[in-house]
Protein backbone atom coordinates (compact mmCIF):
# COMPACT_ATOMS: atom_id res chain seq x y z
CA UNK A 1 0.00 0.00 0.00
CA UNK A 2 2.57 2.58 0.90
CA UNK A 3 4.26 1.94 -2.37
CA UNK A 4 1.01 4.09 -4.06
CA UNK A 5 2.78 7.58 -5.61
CA UNK A 6 1.15 10.87 -3.39
CA UNK A 7 -0.49 11.67 -6.82
CA UNK A 8 -2.14 7.89 -7.14
CA UNK A 9 -3.22 8.40 -3.18
CA UNK A 10 -4.61 11.78 -3.82
CA UNK A 11 -6.19 10.60 -7.09
CA UNK A 12 -8.16 8.44 -4.98
CA UNK A 13 -8.96 10.59 -2.52
CA UNK A 14 -10.45 12.74 -5.13
CA UNK A 15 -12.78 9.66 -6.28
CA UNK A 16 -14.19 9.50 -2.95
CA UNK A 17 -12.20 7.37 -1.11
CA UNK A 18 -11.50 10.07 2.02
CA UNK A 19 -9.61 8.06 4.30
CA UNK A 20 -6.86 7.91 1.96
CA UNK A 21 -6.01 11.20 3.14
CA UNK A 22 -4.73 9.61 6.33
CA UNK A 23 -1.71 7.81 4.40
CA UNK A 24 -1.09 11.46 3.13
CA UNK A 25 -1.39 13.11 6.49
CA UNK A 26 1.24 10.81 7.69
CA UNK A 27 3.39 10.83 5.11
CA UNK A 28 3.58 14.74 5.44
CA UNK A 29 2.51 15.94 8.18
CA UNK A 30 6.40 16.74 9.71
CA UNK A 31 7.37 17.97 6.93
CA UNK A 32 4.11 20.65 6.09
CA UNK A 33 4.40 21.36 9.91
CA UNK A 34 8.29 22.24 9.74
CA UNK A 35 7.67 24.31 6.92
CA UNK A 36 5.00 26.53 8.51
CA UNK A 37 7.32 26.52 11.68
CA UNK A 38 9.89 28.34 9.62
CA UNK A 39 7.84 30.27 7.79
CA UNK A 40 5.61 31.83 11.10
CA UNK A 41 7.90 30.69 14.40
CA UNK A 42 4.44 29.85 16.11
CA UNK A 43 4.17 26.50 17.03
CA UNK A 44 0.56 27.01 17.87
CA UNK A 45 -0.75 28.51 14.63
CA UNK A 46 1.45 26.17 12.24
CA UNK A 47 -0.57 23.17 14.03
CA UNK A 48 -3.70 24.99 13.67
CA UNK A 49 -2.10 25.73 10.25
CA UNK A 50 -1.26 22.55 9.19
CA UNK A 51 -4.61 20.78 10.08
CA UNK A 52 -6.47 23.59 7.96
CA UNK A 53 -4.07 22.90 4.95
CA UNK A 54 -5.28 19.11 5.18
CA UNK A 55 -8.93 20.00 5.16
CA UNK A 56 -8.61 22.35 1.95
CA UNK A 57 -6.80 19.62 0.42
CA UNK A 58 -10.24 16.77 1.09
CA UNK A 59 -12.52 20.00 0.50
CA UNK A 60 -10.63 21.07 -2.84
CA UNK A 61 -9.67 17.62 -4.31
CA UNK A 62 -11.61 18.26 -6.97
CA UNK A 63 -9.08 20.77 -8.29
CA UNK A 64 -6.42 18.09 -7.92
CA UNK A 65 -5.54 16.85 -11.61
CA UNK A 66 -2.65 14.58 -11.00
CA UNK A 67 -0.77 16.91 -13.46
CA UNK A 68 1.87 18.30 -11.45
CA UNK A 69 3.19 16.74 -8.47
CA UNK A 70 1.02 16.50 -5.14
CA UNK A 71 3.32 17.97 -2.98
CA UNK A 72 3.82 20.87 -5.22
CA UNK A 73 0.15 21.18 -4.02
CA UNK A 74 -0.12 20.94 -1.03
CA UNK A 75 2.83 23.42 -0.86
CA UNK A 76 0.80 26.30 -2.79
CA UNK A 77 -2.57 25.69 -0.55
CA UNK A 78 -0.18 25.60 2.74
CA UNK A 79 1.80 29.07 1.32
CA UNK A 80 -2.01 30.33 0.85
CA UNK A 81 -2.65 29.48 4.20
CA UNK A 82 0.03 31.81 5.47
CA UNK A 83 -1.29 34.18 3.99
CA UNK A 84 -4.42 34.25 4.27
CA UNK A 85 -3.47 34.11 8.21
CA UNK A 86 -0.90 36.66 8.06
CA UNK A 87 -3.78 39.02 6.58
CA UNK A 88 -5.91 38.03 9.58
CA UNK A 89 -3.59 38.63 11.82
CA UNK A 90 -2.27 41.97 10.49
CA UNK A 91 -3.32 44.33 13.52
CA UNK A 92 -1.54 41.53 15.80
CA UNK A 93 1.55 42.37 16.69
CA UNK A 94 3.92 38.93 15.64
CA UNK A 95 4.34 37.55 18.94
CA UNK A 96 7.81 35.48 18.67
CA UNK A 97 10.81 36.59 20.03
CA UNK A 98 13.88 36.04 18.27
CA UNK A 99 16.06 35.63 21.23
CA UNK A 100 13.83 32.73 22.52
CA UNK A 101 13.95 31.27 19.26
CA UNK A 102 16.96 28.50 20.10
CA UNK A 103 15.09 27.41 22.83
CA UNK A 104 11.54 26.93 20.80
CA UNK A 105 13.12 25.19 18.30
CA UNK A 106 14.21 22.90 20.60
CA UNK A 107 18.00 22.70 20.08
CA UNK A 108 21.02 22.13 22.12
CA UNK A 109 19.65 19.50 24.31
CA UNK A 110 22.72 17.40 23.73
CA UNK A 111 24.79 17.66 27.33
CA UNK A 112 28.03 17.51 25.17
CA UNK A 113 27.29 20.07 22.99
CA UNK A 114 29.83 23.02 23.41
CA UNK A 115 28.53 26.56 24.68
CA UNK A 116 29.81 28.17 21.66
CA UNK A 117 28.63 25.99 19.32
CA UNK A 118 25.05 26.32 21.05
CA UNK A 119 25.61 30.51 21.02
CA UNK A 120 26.52 30.09 17.28
CA UNK A 121 23.17 28.02 16.04
CA UNK A 122 21.27 30.54 18.42
CA UNK A 123 23.06 33.07 16.30
CA UNK A 124 22.14 31.47 13.07
CA UNK A 125 18.37 30.53 14.41
CA UNK A 126 18.36 34.44 14.81
CA UNK A 127 19.80 35.39 11.38
CA UNK A 128 17.23 32.90 10.28
CA UNK A 129 14.38 35.11 11.41
CA UNK A 130 15.29 38.24 9.99
CA UNK A 131 15.95 37.18 6.41
CA UNK A 132 13.62 38.70 3.77
CA UNK A 133 10.59 36.34 3.50
CA UNK A 134 11.11 34.74 0.24
CA UNK A 135 14.81 34.13 0.27
CA UNK A 136 13.27 32.53 4.34
CA UNK A 137 10.94 30.46 1.97
CA UNK A 138 13.56 28.92 -0.18
CA UNK A 139 16.14 28.22 2.06
CA UNK A 140 13.51 26.62 4.22
CA UNK A 141 12.10 24.41 1.19
CA UNK A 142 15.70 23.33 0.08
CA UNK A 143 17.99 23.23 2.89
CA UNK A 144 15.64 22.14 5.67
CA UNK A 145 13.37 19.89 3.72
CA UNK A 146 16.07 18.72 0.66
CA UNK A 147 13.20 19.67 -1.78
CA UNK A 148 14.74 19.84 -5.27
CA UNK A 149 15.29 22.78 -7.15
CA UNK A 150 12.45 21.66 -9.78
CA UNK A 151 10.18 21.13 -7.45
CA UNK A 152 10.40 24.58 -5.43
CA UNK A 153 9.93 26.12 -9.19
CA UNK A 154 6.67 24.17 -9.53
CA UNK A 155 5.81 25.36 -6.05
CA UNK A 156 6.53 28.84 -6.61
CA UNK A 157 5.48 29.12 -10.32
CA UNK A 158 8.90 30.01 -11.23
CA UNK A 159 11.54 28.57 -13.29
CA UNK A 160 14.72 26.38 -11.58
CA UNK A 161 16.53 29.28 -12.66
CA UNK A 162 15.08 31.96 -10.96
CA UNK A 163 15.15 29.10 -7.80
CA UNK A 164 18.88 28.76 -8.41
CA UNK A 165 19.23 32.85 -8.53
CA UNK A 166 17.02 33.39 -5.62
CA UNK A 167 18.67 30.58 -3.68
CA UNK A 168 22.15 31.66 -4.36
CA UNK A 169 20.79 35.41 -2.90
CA UNK A 170 19.19 33.78 0.09
CA UNK A 171 22.87 32.46 1.06
CA UNK A 172 24.51 35.43 1.00
CA UNK A 173 21.58 37.66 2.99
CA UNK A 174 21.85 34.77 5.71
CA UNK A 175 25.94 34.55 5.24
CA UNK A 176 25.82 38.35 6.08
CA UNK A 177 23.29 38.44 8.38
CA UNK A 178 25.29 36.10 10.20
CA UNK A 179 28.16 37.83 9.94
CA UNK A 180 27.20 41.09 11.90
CA UNK A 181 25.12 39.29 14.40
CA UNK A 182 28.84 37.39 14.95
CA UNK A 183 30.45 40.47 14.92
CA UNK A 184 28.05 42.43 17.08
CA UNK A 185 27.86 39.14 20.11
CA UNK A 186 31.64 39.52 20.60
CA UNK B 1 36.62 33.74 -15.08
CA UNK B 2 36.63 36.04 -12.06
CA UNK B 3 36.72 34.95 -8.86
CA UNK B 4 32.66 36.48 -8.22
CA UNK B 5 31.63 34.68 -10.97
CA UNK B 6 32.83 31.01 -8.98
CA UNK B 7 31.66 32.13 -5.95
CA UNK B 8 28.18 32.31 -7.55
CA UNK B 9 28.21 28.71 -7.77
CA UNK B 10 28.98 27.51 -4.79
CA UNK B 11 25.68 27.60 -3.08
CA UNK B 12 24.92 25.19 -5.87
CA UNK B 13 27.60 23.21 -4.77
CA UNK B 14 27.29 23.05 -0.87
CA UNK B 15 23.24 22.34 -2.04
CA UNK B 16 24.68 19.52 -4.55
CA UNK B 17 22.88 20.97 -7.09
CA UNK B 18 26.03 21.54 -9.30
CA UNK B 19 26.47 20.06 -12.34
CA UNK B 20 29.67 17.62 -12.90
CA UNK B 21 31.26 20.19 -15.72
CA UNK B 22 30.95 23.13 -13.43
CA UNK B 23 31.95 21.17 -10.82
CA UNK B 24 35.08 20.08 -12.10
CA UNK B 25 35.78 23.58 -13.35
CA UNK B 26 35.07 25.27 -9.98
CA UNK B 27 37.57 22.31 -7.91
CA UNK B 28 40.33 23.36 -10.76
CA UNK B 29 40.07 27.19 -9.65
CA UNK B 30 39.71 26.72 -6.08
CA UNK B 31 43.05 24.32 -6.15
CA UNK B 32 44.90 28.06 -7.25
CA UNK B 33 42.57 30.29 -4.98
CA UNK B 34 43.12 30.87 -1.17
CA UNK B 35 40.21 33.63 -0.92
CA UNK B 36 37.90 31.47 -2.61
CA UNK B 37 38.94 28.25 -0.76
CA UNK B 38 38.13 30.54 2.65
CA UNK B 39 34.75 31.81 1.06
CA UNK B 40 33.65 28.34 0.31
CA UNK B 41 34.87 26.77 3.80
CA UNK B 42 32.33 29.75 5.25
CA UNK B 43 29.47 28.51 2.92
CA UNK B 44 30.08 24.78 4.20
CA UNK B 45 30.14 25.86 7.53
CA UNK B 46 26.78 27.70 7.62
CA UNK B 47 25.28 25.17 5.41
CA UNK B 48 26.34 22.44 8.09
CA UNK B 49 25.21 24.70 10.99
CA UNK B 50 21.70 24.58 9.08
CA UNK B 51 21.55 21.04 8.83
CA UNK B 52 22.30 20.83 12.46
CA UNK B 53 19.01 22.48 13.33
CA UNK B 54 16.51 19.86 14.47
CA UNK B 55 13.35 20.23 12.53
CA UNK B 56 10.35 20.94 14.64
CA UNK B 57 7.68 18.52 15.67
CA UNK B 58 4.02 18.82 15.75
CA UNK B 59 2.89 17.92 18.78
CA UNK B 60 0.44 14.74 19.49
CA UNK B 61 -2.59 16.69 19.10
CA UNK B 62 -2.25 17.18 15.72
CA UNK B 63 -2.59 13.44 14.85
CA UNK B 64 -5.80 13.48 17.19
CA UNK B 65 -7.24 16.64 15.58
CA UNK B 66 -6.57 15.20 11.77
CA UNK B 67 -8.69 12.34 12.69
CA UNK B 68 -11.30 14.18 14.16
CA UNK B 69 -11.64 16.35 11.46
CA UNK B 70 -11.56 13.64 8.91
CA UNK B 71 -14.40 11.90 10.64
CA UNK B 72 -16.64 15.00 10.72
CA UNK B 73 -15.66 15.96 7.03
CA UNK B 74 -16.98 12.17 6.14
CA UNK B 75 -20.01 12.33 7.80
CA UNK B 76 -21.08 15.79 6.37
CA UNK B 77 -20.14 14.61 2.97
CA UNK B 78 -22.21 11.33 3.63
CA UNK B 79 -25.33 13.49 4.45
CA UNK B 80 -25.10 15.48 1.62
CA UNK B 81 -23.83 13.48 -0.89
CA UNK B 82 -25.74 10.41 0.03
CA UNK B 83 -28.83 12.46 -0.35
CA UNK B 84 -28.45 14.06 -3.11
CA UNK B 85 -26.91 11.32 -5.06
CA UNK B 86 -29.37 8.18 -4.00
CA UNK B 87 -31.96 10.55 -5.49
CA UNK B 88 -30.78 11.38 -8.70
CA UNK B 89 -29.30 7.67 -8.89
CA UNK B 90 -32.93 6.50 -8.48
CA UNK B 91 -34.41 9.10 -10.82
CA UNK B 92 -31.75 8.13 -13.75
CA UNK B 93 -33.08 4.62 -13.14
CA UNK B 94 -36.27 5.21 -13.25
CA UNK B 95 -36.09 6.72 -16.89
CA UNK B 96 -34.39 4.41 -18.02
CA UNK B 97 -36.34 1.63 -17.24
CA UNK B 98 -39.75 3.59 -18.05
CA UNK B 99 -40.92 4.48 -21.20
CA UNK B 100 -39.93 7.83 -21.34
CA UNK B 101 -42.61 9.71 -23.12
CA UNK B 102 -45.58 8.40 -20.89
CA UNK B 103 -43.36 9.54 -17.89
CA UNK B 104 -42.72 12.50 -19.09
CA UNK B 105 -46.48 13.33 -19.38
CA UNK B 106 -47.04 12.27 -15.63
CA UNK B 107 -44.25 14.26 -14.52
CA UNK B 108 -46.13 18.31 -16.62
CA UNK B 109 -49.62 16.49 -14.81
CA UNK B 110 -47.74 16.25 -11.44
CA UNK B 111 -46.61 19.96 -11.80
CA UNK B 112 -49.50 20.86 -13.20
CA UNK B 113 -51.34 20.06 -10.12
CA UNK B 114 -48.82 21.47 -7.81
CA UNK B 115 -49.35 24.84 -9.32
CA UNK B 116 -53.55 24.09 -9.06
CA UNK B 117 -53.01 23.46 -5.62
CA UNK B 118 -50.92 26.55 -4.65
CA UNK B 119 -53.83 28.57 -6.80
CA UNK B 120 -56.51 26.48 -4.55
CA UNK B 121 -54.44 27.08 -1.21
CA UNK B 122 -53.19 30.58 -1.56
CA UNK B 123 -56.97 32.36 -1.33
CA UNK B 124 -57.31 30.34 2.08
CA UNK B 125 -54.51 31.80 3.23
CA UNK B 126 -55.47 35.11 2.08
CA UNK B 127 -58.93 35.06 4.18
CA UNK B 128 -56.79 33.40 7.22
CA UNK B 129 -54.33 36.44 7.14
CA UNK B 130 -58.01 38.87 7.17
CA UNK B 131 -59.43 37.12 9.72
CA UNK B 132 -56.44 37.37 11.37
CA UNK B 133 -56.12 41.28 10.31
CA UNK B 134 -59.56 42.04 11.74
CA UNK B 135 -59.36 40.54 15.24
CA UNK B 136 -56.41 42.93 15.49
CA UNK B 137 -58.18 45.35 14.49
CA UNK B 138 -61.22 44.82 16.93
CA UNK B 139 -58.37 44.48 19.79
CA UNK B 140 -56.66 47.87 19.09
CA UNK B 141 -60.44 49.42 19.21
CA UNK B 142 -61.14 48.21 22.36
CA UNK B 143 -58.15 49.44 23.73
CA UNK B 144 -58.82 52.66 21.80
CA UNK B 145 -62.36 52.42 23.41
CA UNK B 146 -60.85 51.92 27.18
CA UNK B 147 -58.42 54.98 26.74
CA UNK B 148 -60.85 56.77 25.82
CA UNK B 149 -63.18 56.29 28.65
CA UNK B 150 -60.15 56.50 31.30
CA UNK B 151 -59.30 59.60 30.00
CA UNK B 152 -62.50 61.24 30.29
CA UNK B 153 -62.38 60.80 34.01
CA UNK B 154 -58.63 62.95 34.12
CA UNK B 155 -58.66 65.62 35.84
CA UNK B 156 -56.88 67.88 33.74
CA UNK B 157 -59.60 69.48 30.69
CA UNK B 158 -56.88 69.22 27.94
CA UNK B 159 -56.16 65.41 28.70
CA UNK B 160 -60.17 64.74 28.63
CA UNK B 161 -59.87 66.61 25.13
CA UNK B 162 -57.56 64.41 24.07
CA UNK B 163 -60.13 61.51 25.20
CA UNK B 164 -62.84 62.97 23.39
CA UNK B 165 -60.78 63.19 20.11
CA UNK B 166 -60.05 59.51 20.13
CA UNK B 167 -64.26 58.60 19.39
CA UNK B 168 -63.42 60.01 15.72
CA UNK B 169 -61.62 56.66 15.32
CA UNK B 170 -64.00 54.66 16.36
CA UNK B 171 -66.60 53.44 14.17
CA UNK B 172 -68.96 51.46 16.10
CA UNK B 173 -69.55 53.31 19.34
CA UNK B 174 -71.13 50.54 21.75
CA UNK B 175 -73.11 52.23 24.49
CA UNK B 176 -71.09 52.60 27.35
CA UNK B 177 -68.86 55.08 25.12
CA UNK B 178 -72.54 57.21 24.25
CA UNK B 179 -73.19 57.11 27.69
CA UNK B 180 -69.59 58.85 28.95
CA UNK B 181 -69.47 61.51 26.16
CA UNK B 182 -73.13 62.34 26.81
CA UNK B 183 -72.72 62.48 30.71
CA UNK B 184 -68.99 64.45 29.83
CA UNK B 185 -71.41 66.95 27.38
CA UNK B 186 -73.92 67.43 30.22
CA UNK B 187 -71.63 67.22 33.38
CA UNK B 188 -67.89 68.48 32.24
CA UNK B 189 -67.18 71.86 33.99
CA UNK B 190 -64.97 73.41 31.42
CA UNK B 191 -66.81 74.55 28.04
CA UNK B 192 -63.81 73.92 25.81
CA UNK B 193 -64.39 69.82 26.44
CA UNK B 194 -67.94 69.92 26.39
CA UNK B 195 -67.89 71.58 22.72
CA UNK B 196 -65.64 68.62 21.66
CA UNK B 197 -67.89 66.18 23.40
CA UNK B 198 -70.59 67.53 21.20
CA UNK B 199 -68.18 67.71 18.04
CA UNK B 200 -67.45 64.28 18.62
CA UNK B 201 -71.51 63.11 19.49
CA UNK B 202 -72.20 65.43 16.14
CA UNK B 203 -70.07 62.42 14.31
CA UNK B 204 -72.08 59.59 16.21
CA UNK B 205 -75.71 60.93 14.86
CA UNK B 206 -76.76 58.11 13.50
CA UNK B 207 -77.36 56.53 16.37
CA UNK B 208 -80.60 57.76 17.78
CA UNK B 209 -79.86 57.39 21.35
CA UNK B 210 -77.55 59.99 20.53
CA UNK B 211 -79.77 62.39 18.72
CA UNK B 212 -81.99 61.53 21.84
CA UNK B 213 -79.71 62.32 24.45
CA UNK B 214 -78.61 65.96 22.37
CA UNK B 215 -82.26 67.05 22.10
CA UNK B 216 -82.11 66.53 26.13
CA UNK B 217 -78.81 68.05 26.49
CA UNK B 218 -80.17 71.55 25.48
CA UNK B 219 -81.97 72.50 28.15
CA UNK B 220 -79.49 71.27 30.17
CA UNK B 221 -76.74 73.72 28.50
CA UNK B 222 -76.55 76.91 30.67
CA UNK B 223 -73.39 78.60 28.57
CA UNK B 224 -74.18 80.33 25.88
CA UNK B 225 -71.25 79.06 23.82
CA UNK B 226 -72.84 76.00 24.11
CA UNK B 227 -76.38 76.91 23.63
CA UNK B 228 -75.86 78.51 20.24
CA UNK B 229 -72.98 75.48 19.20
CA UNK B 230 -75.65 72.95 19.96
CA UNK B 231 -78.71 75.40 17.89
CA UNK B 232 -76.22 74.47 15.10
CA UNK B 233 -76.37 71.23 15.22
CA UNK B 234 -79.62 70.63 15.94
CA UNK B 235 -79.78 72.46 12.24
CA UNK B 236 -77.27 70.53 10.48
CA UNK B 237 -79.28 67.44 11.66
CA UNK B 238 -82.53 68.69 10.70
CA UNK B 239 -83.83 67.44 14.39
CA UNK B 240 -87.28 68.76 14.57
CA UNK B 241 -88.33 67.41 18.24
CA UNK B 242 -85.24 69.67 19.77
CA UNK B 243 -87.99 72.20 18.53
CA UNK B 244 -90.06 71.69 22.20
CA UNK B 245 -86.76 71.89 24.02
CA UNK B 246 -85.77 74.87 22.16
CA UNK B 247 -88.95 76.84 23.65
CA UNK B 248 -88.08 75.97 26.88
CA UNK B 249 -85.07 78.03 27.12
CA UNK B 250 -86.19 80.62 25.57
CA UNK B 251 -88.89 81.34 28.47
CA UNK B 252 -85.31 81.48 30.42
CA UNK B 253 -84.88 84.99 31.51
CA UNK B 254 -81.41 85.33 31.89
CA UNK B 255 -80.75 84.01 28.44
CA UNK B 256 -78.21 85.91 26.65
CA UNK B 257 -79.61 87.96 23.58
CA UNK B 258 -77.69 86.78 20.75
CA UNK B 259 -78.46 83.56 21.95
CA UNK B 260 -82.18 84.47 22.27
CA UNK B 261 -82.35 85.59 18.37
CA UNK B 262 -79.86 82.36 16.87
CA UNK B 263 -82.67 80.00 19.34
CA UNK B 264 -85.52 81.97 17.40
CA UNK B 265 -83.99 81.52 13.98
CA UNK B 266 -83.21 78.07 14.19
CA UNK B 267 -86.58 77.45 15.70
CA UNK B 268 -88.21 78.89 11.98
CA UNK B 269 -85.27 77.07 10.32
CA UNK B 270 -86.22 73.92 11.74
CA UNK B 271 -90.58 74.40 11.18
Amino acid sequence: MNTLTDNAIMLRVKAGDLDRMSLLFERYNRQLYGFLFHMTYDREASEDMAQHVFYKMLKYRYTFTGDGEFVAWMYQIARNTIKDMAKKNKNRVQQYDVDDMADRIGGGTLADEHLEKKQAKAELHKAMAKLNEDHREVLTMSRFQELKYQEIGQILNISEGAVKVRVHRAMQELKDIYKKLELSGR
Amino acid sequence: MKCEQYQDKFTELVNNQLSEVDKQSVELHLAGCADCRQELADMWKLWDMMGEIEAPEPSAHLMVKFNAMLETYKESQAEGDGLWARLKEQFGRLWQTQPQWPLSYSLAVFLMCLGIGYWFIRPAKIAEQDKQMAVLTAQVHELKETMMLALLENPSASERIRGVSYTSDIKHADKEVINALLATLNNDPNVNVRLSTLDALTHLANHPEVREGLIKSIVEQDSPLMQSAIADVMLKLQEKRSVKSFKEILKQKNLDSGVRDKIKQTITQLI
